[in-house]
C-alpha cells in the first residue's frame, strides 16, 4: 500500500516541480480571464432558466430547440452568409490593393498603407452611423437622387435591408484583409519573382505558381480577422439591418438582455463560435502556406523597367488606390462636415457653418460624465495591461515556461473572440464573482482583449533583440535589475507605448463587450449609442469628430514613436 | 583566340546603361561575344557594373544603347522569360513553398511540359548535382551548399544554351566553394552550355574559365585568357585585382643608348625602355626572392633589406621585407625550420619574367 502513495506523492511533486513558478501569474490570468468565462459559456448553455432564474439541471434542451428550429437556421445561414460575402467582397478589394501598395509602389509606401488602416482606429459607431445618413431615407443618397431627377421619391430601399449591412460589413472588412495581405506582399524577394521570369513564366504564371502560394495564408488570416469581427457585431445589423437584416448576434444580445433567457442565448453563442470555427478552419485548409522564406533570398531590387504595360497596370493602380480611399473616407468626411453645419437635417447643401454644436456638447452633464467615465475605464484598462501585458511577455519570453507558444496563443484567445460572444463571456465570468456593473467589470472586460495586444506586440520586439545584448550587460558588471532597466527596457519601450496608445483607442471606442458591462454607467461610446436609438442630434456628429480626433492623435503619436525608434536603431 | 559573332552564341555590342539618378554609367560601351560551351567569366570589384551586365543578358535591364544579340537574333526587347537563358541567382531564389522536385521542374512546367517526362528530366537534373536523395524536401530544410546545388539543377533542366551565374559561391563556406568549382568546370563540360560567370574572387574566375573580363568602372579594363590576364595585365588595376603583386616605383636612367630601371638606386639591367622618367613596376609576390645575407654580397641586382614581418600561411609564407623607402611582400615556400627571422637582414632580388611597368 505504501508504493502507490509515495508514487502519488512523487507525481504530484513532479507536477508541482514542472510547473515554473514564474510562470504562475500567467496561468491564473489564463484560468479566470479566459478559460473558466468560456467554460461558464459551454455550462450555461446546457442549463434551463425558470422565473429568469438559471436552473441548475443540466440538459441539451436549448440545443434541441435550436435544432428544431427553422428560424434558427434560416438565422444562422444568413448571419454566416452575410458576413462571409461581406469579407469575400472586401478581399476582392483590399488583396489587389495591398499587391500595388506592396510591390508597384516605390514612394510613400508608409502613408498609403496607413491611408488604408486608419479606418480601424475610427469608431466603429461612427462609420455605421455616416452610412445611415447616407442610405437614409432623408440621406444624402436619396437626397442626391431625387434632386438630380433620379428618383420621383425619396427610396426606403437603401437603408435596413441585408444589402447595406453587406455594404457596411465589406466597408469595415477592407482595412483588415488589406493590413494582413500588405506584408506578405512586401515579404516576397525580388529575385523569387525574377527566377520565375527566368524560368519562362508569363506574369500570370508567376502569380500563380509563386506570388499566390506564397500570400494566399495572409490572405486567409486577413479574412478571418473581417470574418471575426463582422460576425460577431450586432451593432451594425441593429442600426441598418432592419427585419431582413437581423443577424445572430442581435438575438444572443437580446438574450442577455431583455428577453432574460441566459442558458439559450450561450447555447445560440456556442453553436456561433463552432460554426465560425467550421467556415474559418475550411478558409484555412484551403489556403495552405508551406516552406519558409528564410531571409537571405535577395534583396529587394527596384524593377527598373518602364514598359507600356507597366504604365498602365501603375495608372490602374492608382485609380483603385484612390477610389478605395475615397470609399473609405467620404462618409467620415460628411459627419465631420455635418458637425459644422447649423442645420438639423442631415442633407446638402448645408446652409451656414457653427460650432453650436460643440457648443451644446460642453453644457450636457450626461455627455460629460460619460466622457469621464469613458478616461478613466481606458486609462485604468491601459494601466493593467501595459504592465500585465510586458510583465507576462518578460515572463514568457525568459522564464523558460512549458508551453510557452501555446500560453501565447490561448491568452490571445479573447482577441479572437467574436464581439457578441466575448461579451456574454465576460458577462457570465464577472457574474461568478459579483463584481457590479459599472467601471470595475468594464476594466475587466476590456483589459481581456487589450492586454493581449500589449503581450503580442512586447513578444514580438522581444524576440527581434539580439539575446547577446542582455549578456553583454551582465558581462559588464550590471546587475539583473541595471540591465532591465539600461538595455531592455529602452528597447522594448516603444513598444509598451505603442501598445498603450493602441489600447487607448480600443478601450475609447469599444461598444460590443462594454455594451453588456456597464450597466447604468455607461462611457461615451456607449452614450452616444443610447442616444442614436432614442433619436438623433446634431451634437453626435460633433462627438465623433472629437473621439475621431483623439484617436487619430493616438495612432499618429505611435507611429512617429515607432519612426523614432527606427531611426535610432 | 578571337571570336566572330557569327559564331557566337551571344553577344554584347557597345552597350551603355545609366541607372535613373544615377550620374555615373554603369555600363559604358560594353561589347564582347561568348562562343558555345565558353566559360566566360566577369571579374571586378564590386560596383563596377558585372551585375548589370547579366541583368541585361537576362532581360531584368534595358540598355540604353547597344545591341544584345542571341543566335544571330536581337534580343533587346524579349522578355526574360522568352530568352533562352537561365541565370543560377546570389541568392539561390529558390521557390520557398515548392519541393525540391518542384523547384527544379518549375522551368518546364511553365512550357507546359507533361508531368511523366518533367519529373524525369528534374530527377536527371537532381542526379547531374548529387541532389537525388533531397527531391522531397523544402528549401528551408536544407544547407546553403545544398541549397546552391538545387538551384544550379534548376537552372539547367531545360538545357538554356546560356547560363547566368551571379556569384554563385559568395555565401559557401571556403571548402565548399572549391569543390563547387570542380562541380561547376565538370558540369559545364559535360553539358556544354555557355556559362557566363560574375565573381568578384580572381582565384574562381582565373581558375575556371576560357576568357575573363575585367571591369572597372562600368569599363572592360582587360578581356583576354586566364594566363594573359596573369601574367601580361594591361593596367595596373588589373594587375593589382588579379594576383597579388607588389606596385613599385622606379626610374628610368639613361644606360647607353637605351634607359634602364632603377629600384632604390640599384639597377636592373633586365628592364629597359626607351624613354626616361618615372614608372611603376607591378611585382607579384612570388617573384621576390629573399635570401639571408650572412655578411655574403648578393648579386649586382639585390636589394639588401630587413625583414619586417612574416605571415606563416600553409603552402607559403609571406615576408615582408624593407629596403629603405620601400616595403616588399615576398611570398616564399613555408618550410618546417623556415631560416628567416624578423629583424635578419636579407637580400632582396626579383624574377624578372613577366613584369609589367606602367607609366602613365
Amino acid at each position: 500500500m505504501g508504493v502507490p502513495t509515495v508514487y502519488r506523492q512523487s507525481l504530484a511533486r513532479r507536477i508541482v516541480s514542472s510547473v515554473n513558478p514564474v510562470a504562475l501569474p500567467v496561468y491564473a490570468w489564463l484560468a479566470l480571464i479566459v478559460l473558466l468565462p468560456n467554460a461558464l459559456l459551454i455550462g450555461a448553455s446546457i442549463l434551463k432558466t425558470a422565473n429568469g432564474f438559471m436552473v441548475f439541471e443540466p440538459s441539451l434542451v436549448n440545443y434541441v430547440r435550436l435544432w428544431k428550429s427553422a428560424g434558427f437556421w434560416t438565422l444562422l445561414g444568413r448571419t454566416l452568409w452575410l458576413s462571409f460575402l461581406a469579407c469575400a467582397l472586401g478581399a476582392l478589394i483590399a488583396y489587389p490593393l495591398a499587391f500595388y501598395v506592396g510591390r508597384v509602389v516605390r514612394r510613400h509606401k508608409g502613408l498609403l498603407v496607413v491611408l488604408i488602416i486608419l479606418p480601424l482606429w475610427i469608431s466603429l459607431l461612427m462609420r455605421v452611423f455616416a452610412w445611415r445618413m447616407i442610405l437614409g431615407q432623408s440621406g444624402i443618397l436619396n437626397t442626391f437622387l431625387v434632386s438630380s431627377g433620379l428618383l420621383d421619391a425619396p427610396s426606403a430601399a437603401f437603408l435596413y435591408t441585408p444589402t447595406s449591412v453587406l455594404l457596411v460589413f465589406a466597408y469595415i472588412a477592407i482595412p483588415f484583409v488589406f493590413i494582413a495581405v500588405v506584408g506578405a506582399f512586401e515579404k516576397i524577394p525580388q529575385a523569387l519573382l525574377e527566377a520565375s521570369e527566368d524560368s519562362g513564366a508569363t506574369a500570370l504564371q508567376t502569380f500563380r505558381h509563386v506570388i499566390w502560394p506564397l500570400t494566399r495564408r495572409s490572405l486567409a488570416i486577413g479574412f478571418a480577422l473581417a470574418f471575426l469581427v463582422t460576425v460577431g457585431d450586432y451593432v451594425t445589423p441593429s442600426m441598418i439591418g432592419g427585419i431582413d437584416g437581423t443577424t445572430i448576434g442581435m438575438v444572443i444580445a437580446s438574450q442577455f438582455g431583455m428577453s432574460n433567457n441566459w442558458p439559450y442565448g450561450s447555447a445560440l453563442a456556442v453553436v456561433l463560435i463552432l460554426s465560425v470555427a467550421v467556415i474559418l478552419g475550411i478558409v484555412f485548409a484551403l489556403c495552405p502556406s508551406r516552406g519558409i522564406l528564410l531571409g537571405d533570398e535577395g534583396v529587394k531590387t527596384a524593377r527598373a523597367p518602364e514598359g507600356r504595360t507597366e504604365r498602365l497596370g501603375r495608372l490602374l493602380g492608382g485609380c483603385g488606390f484612390t477610389a478605395t480611399v475615397l470609399f473609405l473616407y467620404a462618409p467620415l468626411a460628411i459627419i465631420i462636415l455635418f458637425s459644422f453645419g447649423s442645420s438639423t437635417l442631415q442633407a446638402f447643401p448645408i446652409p451656414s457653418l457653427t460650432l453650436r454644436w460643440y457648443g451644446e456638447l460642453a453644457g450636457n452633464a450626461a455627455l460629460i460624465a460619460a466622457a469621464q467615465r469613458s478616461l478613466l475605464v481606458a486609462l485604468l484598462v491601459v494601466l493593467v495591461s501595459s504592465v500585465i501585458g510586458t510583465a507576462f511577455a518578460l515572463i514568457l519570453h525568459y522564464g523558460r515556461v512549458a508551453g510557452s507558444r501555446a500560453c501565447e496563443i490561448a491568452l490571445a484567445l479573447p482577441l479572437a473572440t467574436p464581439g457578441i460572444v466575448l461579451g456574454v463571456v465576460m458577462v457570465l465570468g464577472t457574474e461568478l464573482f459579483s463584481i457590479p456593473s459599472g467601471i470595475a467589470k468594464t476594466v475587466i472586460g476590456q483589459s481581456s482583449f487589450v492586454m493581449p495586444v500589449t503581450l503580442m506586440l512586447v513578444l514580438a520586439r522581444l524576440r527581434r533583440l539580439d539575446p547577446s545584448l542582455m549578456e553583454a550587460s551582465q558581462d559588464l558588471g550590471a546587475t539583473r535589475l541595471q540591465s532591465f532597466l539600461h538595455v531592455l527596457l529602452p528597447m522594448i519601450r516603444g513598444a509598451i507605448i505603442g501598445g498603450a496608445l493602441l489600447g487607448l483607442t480600443l478601450s475609447a471606442d469599444e461598444v460590443m463587450v462594454t455594451l453588456f458591462l456597464t450597466g447604468s454607467s455607461p462611457t461615451l461610446p456607449i452614450w452616444v449609442f443610447n442616444q442614436m436609438r432614442f433619436g438623433f442630434t446634431p451634437s453626435v456628429n460633433a462627438v465623433f469628430t472629437l473621439l475621431a480626433a483623439v484617436c487619430l492623435l493616438a495612432v499618429l503619436l505611435s507611429s512617429w514613436i515607432a519612426g523614432r525608434r527606427k531611426a535610432a536603431v | 583566340m578571337s571570336i566572330r559573332s557569327a559564331d557566337s552564341v551571344l553577344s554584347l555590342e557597345t552597350i551603355d546603361k545609366t541607372y535613373d539618378g544615377a550620374s555615373k554609367p554603369a555600363l559604358d560601351r560594353v561589347s564582347f561575344s561568348v562562343a558555345p560551351g565558353e566559360f566566360f567569366s566577369i571579374l571586378g570589384p564590386s560596383g563596377s557594373g558585372k551585375t548589370t551586365i547579366l541583368r541585361i543578358i537576362a532581360g531584368f535591364e534595358t540598355p540604353d544603347r547597344g545591341r544584345v544579340v542571341m543566335g544571330g537574333t536581337m534580343v533587346n526587347d524579349t522578355p526574360p522569360f522568352r530568352r533562352d537563358v537561365r541565370t543560377v541567382f546570389q541568392s539561390y531564389a529558390l521557390f520557398p513553398h515548392l519541393t525540391v522536385r518542384d523547384n527544379v521542374a518549375y522551368p518546364l512546367r511553365m512550357q507546359g511540359e507533361a508531368k511523366g517526362p518533367r519529373r524525369a528530366k528534374a530527377e536527371a537534373a537532381l542526379a547531374l548535382v548529387e541532389m537525388s536523395p533531397y527531391a522531397e524536401r523544402l528549401p528551408h530544410q536544407l544547407s546553403g551548399g545544398q541549397r546552391q546545388r538545387v538551384a544550379l539543377a534548376r537552372a539547367v533542366v531545360s538545357r538554356p544554351k546560356i547560363l547566368l551565374l551571379d556569384e554563385p559561391l559568395g555565401a559557401l563556406d571556403l571548402r565548399l566553394r572549391q569543390q563547387m568549382q570542380h562541380t561547376l568546370v565538370q558540369l559545364q563540360k559535360e553539358l556544354g552550355i555557355a556559362f557566363v560567370y560574375v565573381t568578384h574572387d580572381q582565384g574562381e574566375a582565373l581558375s575556371m574559365s576560357n576568357r575573363v573580363a575585367v571591369m572597372r568602372d562600368g569599363r572592360i579594363a582587360q578581356l583576354a585568357t586566364p594566363r594573359e590576364i596573369y601574367f601580361e595585365p594591361r593596367s595596373e588595376f588589373v594587375s593589382q585585382f588579379v594576383g597579388r603583386s607588389n606596385l613599385v616605383p622606379i626610374r628610368f636612367e639613361p644606360a647607353g643608348s637605351d634607359f634602364v630601371a632603377v629600384i632604390e638606386g640599384t639597377r636592373l639591367p633586365a628592364i629597359t625602355s626607351d624613354r626616361p622618367g618615372p614608372a611603376r613596376m607591378a611585382l607579384r609576390f612570388e617573384s621576390v626572392r629573399i635570401s639571408p645575407r650572412n655578411g655574403v654580397a648578393g648579386p649586382s641586382s639585390a636589394l639588401p633589406g630587413i625583414v619586417e614581418d612574416i605571415l606563416f600561411l600553409g603552402t607559403n609564407c609571406e615576408v615582408a621585407v624593407r629596403c629603405g623607402e620601400l616595403s616588399l611582400i615576398g611570398s616564399i615556400p613555408a618550410e618546417r625550420d623556415t631560416t628567416l627571422a624578423v629583424g635578419q637582414p636579407v637580400h632582396v632580388d626579383f624574377d624578372l619574367t613577366s613584369t609589367q611597368v606602367f607609366r602613365d
